[in-house]
């Protein structure tokens, strides 16, 4: 795919006429609702940046680019911005299709479109947002959902996320599925799913890039990981799911096993400290279940969660790090009460880890930490403030990191304590805006790939952030 | 002279402070959920809101349900959640949004306005929605409710 961008991209005359026509064009859509038009332009400038900067032959970031590589930035850029450009005319029109009711009741779209601009005090967070804006979180997200007959039900997702220098533009199939039912009863129902499958784990993961569906800009880093984040996406594999409904509650439970996808890119970063590494990982079948229980039509939420994950690193030819094997188990409580003013949220999480003996962190067996309490207020129903204190530890047996320190990394690598204060404005059912700041203390969830410099992290930090989300 | 004053609400003002009495009052409710005729089954409160949850998804005689909604600012639709599902509109949506965008199953079809669910529901067999008040069209039943 990539392939046929580069292509396109780089026929000299042709290139410019092509802009010229797919601008007017979007320009058109954009006419009568001028939002679209500015986001558009936004989104043409935004994703022309730094996207695909890994196949320029350098390592400087973008603004320190040298001369050398110009050709290969330029190619990048264009390329990032007929990817920008076919995306919002392919969001758009499916928008549009969708409300216009050409569309069987068996067939339903609906998709989301979330742009972030951050600032920090140090640190940086989705880009260069340290001394300046970074206008680095971009999500576009359509699904589409059909059921040929009542028990059968076909549903994919594409999503395309730009986050900083963890992930500088990428299309990938968020899920893919068929749903089956097997049992429904008058109480409730049995199925399997097969395909690429999300992977349930607290309240969030499952709908993680969907900005609507969290309270606050940020989830709690300690449990929604961003920066190791494709462990926890989908998984290729299968489910099982049954629900229960009863006069004290409703009963959900999935069984997941799947593989995930092998482009752990930031997995190496977080396990090996190092994105340069050369060698890759290998995914082994993870499982992922869940149960949870709903009294009152979710006024009350509580649910357990578990994974076991495995993987392999296989060292490239050379390379001074050894094959070895990583196993990582998580197990989270949540509970959320759903009042009519309130909203009080928490989840706990306990993290068996076993580290495979490849340097420079070495191997070892440790218990990781975190757990947050968020209380949310509506001003007005469409208003919403949010206070969450959020606690991490990546060592539970050592909090104030020695462990760290005697490998000459900072102290605050170990551990992060967050504050945040958000508020959230759901301006139509459509259109929502939030903005968040945060004080955190440590840098234990900090992206590498945006800070390269252990040492030069800052342990006491803000963060500022402003998000604008659609969806239909 | 135009005289520029604010002693004259307009029609808009006088419709949208009707709406949000209408919204807010509890007595007076009398949004009605309604089925085509199609469907015989009668059901209590718990089942009215596990069909609009997407929970419980075929009638007895194991036709799949098909489930029509108002937009979420619709007064008619905050009426039927709070006094006939018993949630709050913000509860309703965030269970639509996480089914709908994880893929594990589809949300209601949501209609623009209330002559829109008149026409669908009296149309489309097996189906059911909710109205300000009983339907007068042969098509169109009120939910009995146990």
């Amino acid at each position: 795919m990539f392939g046929v961008i580069f292509r396109t991209s780089s026929i000299p005359g042709g290139r410019r006429q092509l802009f010229g026509v797919i601008f007017r064009t979007s320009y058109i859509l954009g006419g009568r609702r001028q939002l679209f038009g500015v986001i558009f332009r936004t989104f043409y400038i935004l994703g022309g940046r730094r996207f695909l900067l890994g196949h320029c032959p350098m390592d400087a970031p973008v603004r320190t680019r040298r001369k050398d590589n110009e050709w290969c930035v330029q190619l990048v850029n264009r390329a990032g911005q007929l990817l920008a450009t076919c995306l919002f005319i392919a969001f758009y029109s499916a928008k549009v299709f969708a409300e216009s009711k050409l569309l069987p009741d068996e067939v339903q779209i609906h998709g989301f479109l979330t742009q972030g601009f951050f600032h920090t005090s140090d640190n940086n967070v989705y880009g260069q947002s340290d001394d300046g804006i970074s206008p680095g979180l971009t999500e576009i997200g359509l699904n589409m959902s059909y059921q040929p007959w009542d028990r059968l039900r076909f549903a994919a997702q594409g999503l395309y996320r730009r986050a900083g220098e963890v992930d500088t533009g990428s299309v990938r199939l968020d899920y893919g599925l068929a749903d089956l039912t097997l049992f429904d009863y008058d109480s409730g129902k049995i199925g399997i799913r097969g395909g690429r499958i999300k992977i349930p784990f607290g309240l969030y993961n499952e709908t993680r890039d969907v900005a609507f569906t969290h309270p606050t800009i940020l989830l709690p880093q300690g449990i929604y990981f961003d920066r190791s984040r494709s462990l926890l996406l989908s998984a290729d594999g299968g489910s099982f799911y049954a629900e229960q409904r009863t006069s004290f509650g409703d009963f959900n439970f999935k069984f997941n096993v799947g593989l995930s996808p092998n482009d752990l890119d930031e997995i190496k970063t977080v396990v090996l400290g190092k994105r340069s590494a050369r060698g890759n990982f290998d995914t082994k079948p993870a499982i992922a279940t869940q149960l949870n229980y709903e009294l009152n039509g979710g006024e009350y939420v509580f649910a357990i969660s578990y994974m076991d994950l495995e993987f392999d690193f296989n060292p490239a030819l050379g390379e001074p790090l050894r094959k070895s094997t990583t196993h990582i188990q998580p197990l989270l409580f949540s509970a959320q009460y759903n009042g009519e003013k309130f909203t009080l949220t928490g989840e706990y999480e306990y993290r068996w880890n076993s580290f495979g003996n490849f340097a420079p962190f070495g191997g070892g067996k440790f218990v990781s930490e975190s757990w947050y309490v968020e209380g949310s207020y509506r001003i007005l129903p469409s208003l919403q403030a949010t206070v969450r204190y959020d606690t991490f530890y990546v060592d539970a047996s050592d909090k104030s990191g020695n462990g760290a320190a005697a490998l000459g990394f900072p102290r605050h690598v170990a551990f992060a304590q967050d504050w945040v204060f958000g508020l959230r404005w759901d301006i139509t059912p459509s259109w929502m805006v939030r903005a968040d700041y945060s004080r955190v203390h440590g840098t234990a969830w900090l992206p590498q790939a945006d800070n390269p410099d252990t040492q030069k992290d800052i342990q006491d930090w803000d963060l500022y952030g402003l998000q604008l989300s659609f969806k239909f | 002279m135009q005289k520029l004053g604010y002693d004259k609400p307009s029609f808009g003002t006088i419709l949208a402070l009707v709406f949000t009495f209408v919204a807010f009052c509890p007595f007076a409710a009398a949004t009605e959920v309604v089925v085509n005729k199609s469907v015989s089954a009668s059901y209590s409160k718990a089942d009215i809101r596990a069909i609009f949850i997407m929970q419980k998804r075929q009638w007895p005689n194991n036709r799949q349900i098909k489930v029509y909604t108002l937009p979420d600012n619709s007064p008619i639709h905050k009426d039927f959640a709070i006094n006939i599902l018993n949630m709050l509109p913000y509860q309703i949506r965030k269970i639509w949004d996480r089914i709908t965008f994880s893929g594990t199953g589809v949300a209601p079809i949501e209609l623009e306005s209330e002559q829109e669910m008149i026409d669908k529901i009296a149309t489309t067999p097996d189906s059911i929605g909710y109205l300000k008040s009983r339907p007068d069209n042969d098509s169109i039943r009120p939910f009995e409710v146990q």
